[in-house]
């Protein structure tokens, strides 16, 4: 075809321009540098043509079409801003004016009141007549200052609404509001949360969910994206309200879970006052999880933040110098023999990090007791995880399947992200089941969710594996059929579906992983998608797990994810460092390391360890916060968190991305790798002469594939290519059967997986505790009603040697005669489900 | 999943968005109101959300969401009627039966709505209970006028 069918001629404010054929009028200005006001209009949203702001003159249409909604036709004469149409618009502004708040807008004394206050009678002198919190950042304020209006001929009418503060996060002040649409749209199109709709019509309307709904009732999933496209006040942040305009930005990755979504830090001072979604189409494509765009900035501003190096002694806390600190370690660790140090470290550090804790645990202890927090948080299942991460495939690929099975997963609040693309596939015609024994998110857009007890779980996904064989798969279809009726046929039909789907992809949630049988699910996992050819990709709840994996921060792999038991590359090893590294004792199990036995020293970075007894004679605090309970720590090193550091972390499908510094760590503390590098150095230890994170990258490179650009990271997503396997103990079945007793209950137990650095975000994050169930057990309604309990209620659960009392929860859609506990550290998951009794504690 | 009392109400639907409206018309018809479970059955059955059933359905007059009480009332809004203060009647009646309108009296005698020109411009301002329609209204004359339902 010709050229002349993807452009047109137009005429805009007396030029010529030539603009692409399906752009609207408001897109072909913005292109070729004219503004036209808009209120309702949004780059990411459907043009909705609600608020007439953009209204223009077009030679031979009759009226004032809205630039918005009106596409470029071949020839069009447009003017923007005639006196007539910026009456009209005037006029318009006025309307909408009438039903808002507009000291802000129209006051006379507007200008002279920024600078000094001068009339300030009835408001606070230091604020002024602040009643909105966009002041200052309002693109009503800009039009109005576009049109120079000056004052409102209409009478003002208040609306008098209740401003809605009851949801976590943000606040929503309805008289602000002027039904610009913008948040249904942002809601229902991109996210397809469908939380928004207009209610009820005329001058009654408002916005909101289904009857006098919280947002938490109506499903919201608190990803804050209406709140970032509200032109106004209406919907504003809690944390953010007032902190005004940030003076700068940094991109960084969100550290708070393994999708590792790129986030916008907005900045004023030394404080990072905000969080915002990256426009990254990698990861994220523009959007975060609650976690990411609420929780950074109340995570990290917390004034409980440790600030200088400090020591116990008898239970006092002694401030001490960083000199100090760093000679008292260096002597304890000098007088520590190999085997009775222990150093476990986060999954949530860098990289850079990562590799210097190993490191240091290799080569100034001489000890292959180095771990991270992950061996507890997989338990017997750890290996098998990896091996579905060798298998992974990027998120991408959920725009290419046309049938996504999700296993244990649940997309509300964290992994937001991705439910918003599952959704987008279903938009496309995919297909999603959902494996689940509980009701979530997934459950009401999934075409099938198969229900099955949780100790089912195994058998369903076996059965899935035998259907799904090549050979004799009719055979075992119709034996399986006659035998269980519903759920068979259900299998045998989502069999079928696998096996016809194209490119279809299995995503793995952690809802099973801390069950007894663990290894068994994932393994299963991974026959089905290699019996269906399908892609699998886990998405691990830590930043980066898969560095840690890679930088060797396990006793049983080194650098590289090569095995320790190697010789060959650990003398490599030896040479490179010019060190004596010690080998992994191929026999032993890495767990009997560090958990099993009584140490000299403990290094602790980034990990909070379980209200009990500690494990040694002297423990080393490395954190952000102190740790929950005084005494567990002899020596408290201030460490920085993700937003104050820089380095690499590598997301879930294997992406190496950059953390990047923001802001200066709080008061005296330092990035984790430079404070274990000054300990190595007062040790007298070579080899840990780094000055910055960059030196650190480059030597990681000569061990790790695809490292060494530090300013570009490869981003591409790959596999993790591994040759070392962990080592973990598989726990036989639960033993004897306590056949005698019937249990009332089987209560499944898990852990939560909002943690950073050791810490649930619900400690620091004031929001996040009406989101994220913690010390809760959830009840089926049939069986609450039975014991009287209802939500909220305390109850005790006990079975033979032990007894905890939880918070009830009534989940609709739950199986009777199932519990789910989610604990804050899982202690008693053995065996796990556990039969227990349940009862209303008394008042 | 979806109730055995709803089944028969989204008989002859196929399950399509365009369904809503006529569906919501045929739960009002058998129920007097739009029910929450309803709303709920709706959602699982068309896989629309219950906050956009809900908005879509508020935005027409002719759906309630509160049970009927067993007289309603009905205070004209249209043009005619606002000039000449029936907007007073709304808010005295509002203040005398203690609900807002669209709303059922606790003990389900009254229900209240306001409602577009009733017809009988005339008349201004109107108020009409049940099949009755009361011209000319006045505040002092709506006690009484109450009193004769039960
Ligand atoms: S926070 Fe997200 S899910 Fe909730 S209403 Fe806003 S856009 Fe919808
Ligand atoms: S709340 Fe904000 S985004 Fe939503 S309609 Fe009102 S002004 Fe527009
Ligand atoms: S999905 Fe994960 S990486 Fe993305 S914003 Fe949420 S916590 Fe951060
Ligand atoms: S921006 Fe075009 S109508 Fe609102
Ligand atoms: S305006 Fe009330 S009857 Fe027409």
């Amino acid at each position: 075809m010709s050229k002349r069918s993807k452009t047109v001629k137009i005429t805009m404010d007396n030029k010529v321009l030539q603009v692409k054929r399906k752009l609207t009028i408001l897109q072909a200005a913005e292109c070729n540098g004219i503004y036209i006001p808009t209120l309702c209009a949004h780059e990411a949203l459907t043009p909705f043509g609600g608020c007439r702001m953009c209204i223009v003159e077009v030679e031979g249409m009759r009226g004032f079409p809205t630039a918005c909604t009106t596409p470029v036709e071949e020839g069009m004469v447009i003017r923007t801003h005639t006196a007539q149409v910026q009456n009209e618009r005037r006029e318009i502004l006025q309307l909408i004016l009438s039903e808002h708040t507009s000291s802000c807008l129209i006051c006379g004394q507007k200008d002279e009141c920024r600078e000094y206050m001068g009339t300030i009678r009835k408001a606070g002198v230091i604020t002024g007549c602040r009643y909105c919190p966009n002041d200052g950042q309002c693109e009503l304020q800009d039009v109005v200052e576009y049109l120079g209006l000056k004052e409102i001929d209409y009478p003002i009418y208040y609306r008098q609404l209740r401003v809605e503060k009851e949801d976590p996060f943000y606040d929503r002040d309805y008289n602000l509001c002027i039904l610009c649409g913008r948040c249904i749209r942002m809601c229902q199109e991109i996210r397809m949360a469908d939380v928004l709709a207009f209610k009820q019509r005329g001058r009654q309307t408002v916005i909101g969910p289904a009857y006098n709904r919280t947002h938490w009732q109506a499903g919201c999933e608190f990803c804050g994206a209406c709140v970032s496209v509200c032109p106004t006040g209406a919907l504003s942040e809690k944390a953010r309200k007032w902190e005004g305009k940030a003076e700068r930005e940094e991109v960084t990755t969100c550290s708070l879970c393994g999708v590792g979504c790129q986030v916008r830090l907005l900045i004023k001072g030394e404080k990072v006052i905000g969080s915002l979604p990256a426009e990254d189409p990698l990861v994220n494509d523009g959007q975060l999880c609650v976690k990411g765009r609420f929780c950074v900035t109340e995570l990290v501003n917390n004034h409980r933040r440790l600030r200088k190096p400090y020591r116990t002694q008898n239970g006092a806390e002694l401030q001490i110098s960083w000199e100090q600190a760093i000679e008292l370690a260096a002597k304890k660790l000098s007088d520590c023999p190999a085997e009775r140090f222990g150093l476990l470290v986060s999954p949530n550090c860098t990289n850079e990090d990562l590799y210097v804790a190993q490191k240091f645990a290799r080569v100034v202890m001489g000890s292959v007791n180095i771990d991270t927090t992950a061996r507890k948080f997989y338990g017997p299942g750890f290996n098998a995880y990896l091996n579905l991460m060798r298998m992974s495939v990027p998120l991408a690929d959920l725009s290419k399947a046309s049938l996504i099975l999700c296993v244990g997963l649940d997309t509300r609040f964290g992994r937001s992200v991705v439910g918003v693309q599952l959704r987008k596939a279903i938009g496309r015609g995919a297909k999603v089941i959902t494996i689940n024994p509980r009701n979530n998110n997934l459950t009401m857009i999934a075409e099938k969710w198969l229900q099955p007890a949780p100790d089912e779980m195994v058998h369903l996904l076996r059965s899935l594996v035998k259907l799904t064989e090549k050979k004799g798969r009719r055979t075992m279809m119709s034996a399986s059929r006659r035998k269980r009726g519903d759920l068979a046929d259900e299998l045998s039909q989502v069999a079928e579906m696998l096996g016809e789907a194209c490119s279809p992809v299995i995503l793995v949630g952690s809802e099973f992983l801390q069950r007894r049988e663990s290894p068994q699910i994932l393994e299963a996992i991974g026959k089905l998608a290699r019996n269906t050819c399908a892609g699998v990709l886990p998405l691990p709840a830590q930043s980066n797990l898969y560095g840690s994996v890679l930088m060797g921060a396990y006793p049983e792999l080194l650098p590289g994810g090569f095995s320790s038991t190697d010789k060959g590359r650990a003398d490599d090893l030896s040479e490179r460092w010019s060190a004596d590294i010690p080998t992994f004792p191929s026999r032993r199990s890495a767990e009997a390391l560090l958990w099993g036995r009584k140490l000299k020293v403990l290094y602790l970075i980034g990990v909070v360890p379980p209200n009990r007894e500690p494990h040694s004679d002297f423990t080393i605090f490395q954190n952000i916060y102190p740790s929950g309970s005084p005494g567990q720590a002899d020596l408290v090193l201030p460490a920085a968190a993700f937003t104050e550091t820089d380095g690499t972390s590598i997301n879930g499908e294997g992406r190496i991305q950059r953390v990047r510094k923001a802001v200066h760590p709080p008061g005296e503390a330092l990035p984790d790798w430079e404070i274990l590098c000054r300990i190595a150095r007062k040790l007298g230890k070579k080899g840990f002469d780094f000055g910055n994170v960059r030196q650190i990258h480059k030597e990681i490179s000569r061990f790790v594939a695809g490292f060494g650009n530090f300013a570009k990271p490869r981003r591409k997503a790959s596999p993790l290519l591994i040759e070392g396997e962990l080592r973990v103990v598989r726990r036989k079945s639960a033993g004897k059967k306590r056949a005698d007793k019937k249990p009332p209950f089987m209560m499944n137990v898990s852990t939560v997986e909002h943690i950073y650095r050791g810490f649930p975000l619900t400690d620091w994050v004031e929001g996040a505790r009406m989101l994220f169930a913690e010390e809760t057990v959830d009840v089926s309604p049939e069986d609450a009603k039975k014991l009287g309990i209802s939500t909220g209620d305390e109850v005790v659960v006990s079975w033979e040697h032990f007894q905890k009392s939880l918070l009830a929860r009534i989940v609709s859609g739950q199986q009777r005669g199932m519990l789910y506990a989610t604990l804050r550290n899982g202690e008693f998951i053995e065996p796990n489900p556990h039969p227990v009794i349940m009862r209303k504690k008394d008042v | 999943m979806i109730d055995r009392e709803w089944g028969d109400i989204f008989s002859g639907f196929a399950g399509e968005q365009g369904d809503l409206i006529p569906i919501l018309q045929r739960v009002q018809e058998k129920a007097g109101y739009i029910t929450k479970g309803a709303i709920e059955a709706i959602s699982q059955f068309l896989k629309i959300s219950e906050n956009q059933i809900f908005g879509v359905a508020s935005f027409y007059s002719q759906f309630r969401f509160t049970e009927p009480g067993r007289n309603s009332i009905k205070v004209c809004m249209g043009t005619a009627c606002h000039v000449r203060g029936g907007q007073i009647l709304g808010d005295v009646l509002e203040r005398e039966l203690a609900i807002s309108a669209g709303q059922t009296t606790e003990d389900k005698r009254f229900d209240l709505q306001r409602v577009a020109c009733l017809g009988c411009c005339a008349l201004a301002p109107v108020i009409q209970i049940n099949d009755d329609i009361y011209s000319r209204m006045t505040v002092i004359r709506l006690k009484e006028v109450l009193e004769k339902y039960e």
